[in-house]
């Protein structure tokens, strides 16, 4: 009933009710919210006057502007990455079944919960210069040097970020698949379309909000992404979390390493505002992401 | 298991078994609305209602989706807050009192059965937040279980049940608290037909049972509200449209909208009322004279409806007192025990029910129909009614 | 079905599935390898060993490993509790405060845990409060990471409770602590156990947080990993990844078999 449902919640009582939030917010406050507001202040001068020369001085060299670079040339990448597979990979198992596909999807679904380096680690064994492929091919054909080597370069981050992060794709993908009726692809095939053609007509836009929205998920995991890339240990592959911590935990600079902390924090606070809006427009349901 | 409690169920009730709780021990509080307006922001759902259910007594409010039924009920249990106005149980103001003081029974339409617990833990719920004893619960969760007939699943799971077996235990378990009044929110909507029809059956043979029980029951089936009732009232709009015992609101429609939405009526467009001796009335409609009963008081000379339901036709020639129309007939459809026709008289599609005819008219044949004037009533038209 | 020909299908099986196969399976499948190879400078590793086993389960990698548990479990129950209370008490609150808080409480999962670590760093290496050093500080870095999952899966599994058997309840005379224990937390358990299975795997992979402020002694899984294949004992890595892949793996499908008996009763 209409009129039910408005009225879904418990009639609300005196406002008393609304500092029940209080001990769970204070909590955050005090373990989140304070210390982030203390790099805030780390990088905008410490107990020091406040300036703003560290800010300009980090935003300006070389390592940070190259870091920044890296952190969206890897993230973009992996997230284009992660749809396209995330879409094929969703397509096959929704919709060309195979025994087993159900399976597949729950271990594609258990990489979720997997630490983000056994990706990586498990590349080095496969990729990698004493690897697996490297060696089959040296047996197979007789390289003298290792024929494939992009493991320790941006496009291997890119390729174990996509392989990580493409389940995050396929959750909502899947669940939105399994709402579209079946009925209407097969009125689409029984009025001769053809399987382009019904992805293109019918499953793309159906698709397009979980899409967008676990396209948009990818793009903030990749961005603070850390596991993959010091795992990888490329010298030249530094993205801004990386750069954060040799900073701090190497060189002991913590002013440099508060203030591209605070770019960082920006860069993925405002994807996460754009991943909202996104959910928001349309509408949490029909994105399949709660 | 089914058929043994069928069994069990359908002995005769003519007075409260012993196992049943004595009729005195449930209830015996009036519902009062006094004024009653439910608003969510610019949104009205509930317009000024005023009603009141008596102390044993069965109101039933229909409506369709939106109308506000579900919204006064939700104001009596406490999970809705009026705007303005006062809800009274008894004689206590209720209005700002919380659902777990109110001291009501409620059933909902998808039996809400707490699926964690056992048959009797649901039905014990309420006792035991009221603190009740052990020995008190022991007591009385088999006296509620006898008294929807479900003594042998104690110890089931909701899950394990059947619809109807869902809804007896619900109703079983509004009832263990001895509440004041209870409130049954389209408690049949979820069953199919046939149980539905059986329920209906049991919930008058409760109330049979617990005479003093006040019940508000909103639903938007009309042979639910005409079988259970002693008044009903119908809504729209948030807005009460008609209230009245349930035969004379059958019989004497107030309005257009009351008499279509309980029972199927026709509703003739008639003019130049006119006095015609013992409490009748003469209008036209077209060029026939009709008599009726006047039972809303309707003034000399206006323009008015004249409802006629479809059962109150008659075909074929007739008494001489009685109102003649004559038609075409338009259509015939036959539905098993009836046959429904639709009979153009002066530009007026009239659809009678008949009992099935063995030689039924065919759609083109004319037809002469009668009824007798004091089976109709005229009703005003709306916006009379406000 | 899209694909209705059967060579077509077979063609997209043959095509997808080794893309299945080498994607997720051989990861897996060569971690798991590892873990037990003697050496591997072929194409299969040449001859097989459970001694990386036996390492693991000795001296400083099972430290890691209880170090891991603990600060899972422990991280895991704190956040599944402030989650729980601050999704309950969010309920109560108007539509518009209500939004603000919601998204307060989810903001955590949307800052670099990188960051977390060094903010965290930063904020309890000073007065009032130093913690820097302690253990407790990696429970806060983990508590602070997994509470916005936490509370995200505990919140939409609020909303998924039927509403009618709360309010039923309250008509039935139960106030609302005693509604909150016997019916809305009870309803809510599957939830609340699926909240704490992501909460804990979640936890037992950190990284990021944990290799900024991990004190002496306190090494969990995963810098311990790093560390191993940061000097190249990549098979030692590649075992205590599996016996991490696999703890998480046993706790979560311990956890949903608790989880579906409790749904069944």
């Amino acid at each position: 009933m209409a009129d039910a449902a408005i009225a879904g919640v418990p009639a609300s009582r005196p406002r008393l009710d609304s500092f029940w939030v209080v001990p769970p917010l204070l909590i955050l406050a005090a373990l989140f919210f304070y210390p982030l507001s203390l790099i805030v202040r780390e990088a905008l001068g410490g107990n020091e006057a406040f300036t703003l020369s560290h800010f300009s001085e980090v935003l300006s060299s070389r390592r940070f502007l190259d870091g920044l670079y890296n952190t969206i040339i890897i993230a973009t990448c992996a997230t284009a990455g992660c749809i396209v597979l995330g879409f094929v990979l969703s397509l096959v198992i929704a919709f060309v079944p195979f025994r087993g596909a159900k399976s597949v999807a729950r271990l594609i679904d258990t990489f979720i919960a997997l630490p983000t380096f056994l990706v990586t680690l498990a590349f080095t064994f496969i990729y990698g210069s004493a690897g697996l492929l490297n060696v089959s091919l040296i047996r197979l054909f007789g390289f003298d040097l290792p024929p494939v080597d992009f493991l320790y370069s941006q496009w291997g981050v890119i390729l174990a970020e996509t392989t990580v992060y493409t389940p995050f794709v396929m959750r909502p993908l899947l669940a939105t698949f399994s709402q579209i009726d079946q009925a209407q692809i097969e009125v689409a095939s029984s009025l001769g379309a053809k399987p382009l053609r019904i992805i293109r007509q019918i499953i793309l836009p159906a698709a397009l909000p979980a899409l967008v929205a676990g396209g948009s998920l990818c793009l903030l995991l990749t961005v603070n992404e850390f596991g993959i890339v010091l795992f990888i240990g490329a010298k030249d592959v530094i993205t801004l979390p990386m750069l954060i911590y040799s900073k701090a935990i190497q060189e002991f600079d913590y002013t440099t390493a508060c203030v591209i902390a605070v770019v960082n924090v920006a860069l993925s606070l405002s994807l996460y505002t754009l991943y909202r809006l996104i959910i928001a427009h349309f509408g949490g349901n029909r994105a399949g992401v709660v | 298991m089914v058929q043994a409690m069928v069994m069990e169920r359908s002995l005769p009730a003519a007075t409260p078994s012993a196992s049943a709780a004595p009729a005195d021990a449930v209830g015996g509080s009036r519902i009062g609305f006094e004024n009653v307006s439910v608003t969510y922001g610019s949104l009205t759902v509930l317009q000024s209602l005023t009603l009141t259910v008596n102390p044993g007594e069965i109101v039933a409010l229909i409506g369709p989706s939106g109308s506000g039924k579900t919204t006064a009920l939700r104001a009596v249990a406490g999970f809705v807050r009026p705007s303005s106005g006062r809800i009274m149980i008894g004689d206590r103001d209720v209005t700002n009192l919380a659902p777990y003081d109110r001291k009501i029974g409620m059933v909902v339409q998808n039996y809400a059965l707490f699926p964690h617990m056992r048959v009797e833990e649901n039905v014990a719920f309420g006792l035991r937040a009221h603190g009740a004893s052990e020995a008190v619960v022991r007591a009385r969760v088999p006296e509620c279980l006898a008294m929807v007939g479900m003594g042998a699943y104690a110890k089931r799971y909701p899950r394990e049940l059947s619809g109807g077996q869902q809804q007896r235990i619900a109703i079983a378990r509004a009832l263990a608290n001895k509440p004041q009044v209870l409130l049954l929110d389209e408690p049949l909507s979820a069953l199919d037909a046939q149980i539905r029809r059986s329920m209906l059956d049991e919930l008058a043979k409760l109330h049979r049972d617990l005479p003093a029980l006040t019940v508000l029951y909103v639903t938007h089936d009309q042979t639910e509200a005409l079988t259970l009732a002693n008044h009903i009232g119908i809504m729209r709009d948030g807005r009460l449209k008609a209230f009245g015992g349930a035969q004379s609101l059958f019989r004497n429609p107030p309005n257009r909208f009351a008499a279509e939405f309980l029972g199927r009526a026709n509703l003739l467009p008639v003019n130049d009322l006119q006095p015609a001796g013992e409490g009748r009335v003469s209008v036209r409609f077209g060029a026939t004279v009709l008599k009726a009963r006047n039972h809303h008081r309707l003034a000399k000379g206006s323009d008015c409806l004249l409802c006629v339901r479809p059962h109150d036709f008659k075909l074929g020639s007739s008494r001489p007192d009685a109102n003649r129309l004559s038609g075409v007939v338009r259509s015939v459809q036959w539905q098993g025990d009836v046959h429904n026709v639709v009979v153009e008289v002066a530009g007026e599609c009239i659809r009678l029910s008949s009992a099935p005819m063995r030689e039924p008219p065919e759609p083109g044949a004319s037809l002469d129909v009668h009824f007798d004037p004091a089976d109709v009533t005229v009703v005003p038209e709306d916006g009379a009614d406000g | 079905m899209l694909v209705w020909s059967k060579s077509g299908r077979v063609l997209t099986w043959l095509l997808a599935i080794p893309l299945f196969v080498i994607i997720y399976g051989l990861p897996i499948g060569v971690i798991a390898l590892a873990s037990v190879s003697g050496q591997w400078n072929d194409v299969l590793p040449s001859h097989f060993t459970l001694e990386h086993y036996a390492d693991a389960f000795r001296a400083a990698s099972f430290d890691s490993l209880k170090a891991s548990l603990v600060t899972g479990v422990l991280a895991s129950a704190a956040a599944l509790v402030s989650g729980t209370w601050a999704a309950l008490a969010l309920r109560r609150i108007q539509p518009v405060p209500k939004r603000i808080l919601d998204l307060c409480f989810f903001i955590p999962s949307a800052v670099p845990s990188v960051s977390i670590g060094l903010s965290l760093l930063v904020a309890f290496s000073q007065p009032p409060v130093l913690l820097n050093g302690t253990r407790l500080i990696v429970m806060i870095a983990h508590f602070v990471l997994i509470s916005a999952f936490t509370y995200g899966n505990v919140a939409a599994g609020l909303a998924r409770i039927p509403s009618d058997c709360e309010q039923v309840a309250e008509s039935l005379g139960a106030r609302p602590f005693y509604r909150l224990r016997r019916v809305t937390l009870p309803l809510l358990l599957p939830y609340l156990i699926a909240a704490f299975s992501l909460s804990f795997a979640l936890s037992m992979g950190e990284l990021g947080a944990t290799v900024m402020i991990y004190p002496p002694g306190w090494m969990t899984l995963p810098v311990s990993i790093f560390a191993l294949s940061d000097r190249g004992a990549i098979f030692d890595a590649a075992t205590l990844t599996m016996i991490l892949g696999m703890a998480t793996m046993l706790v979560l499908i311990g956890l949903s078999r608790i989880s579906s008996k409790a749904t069944v009763r």
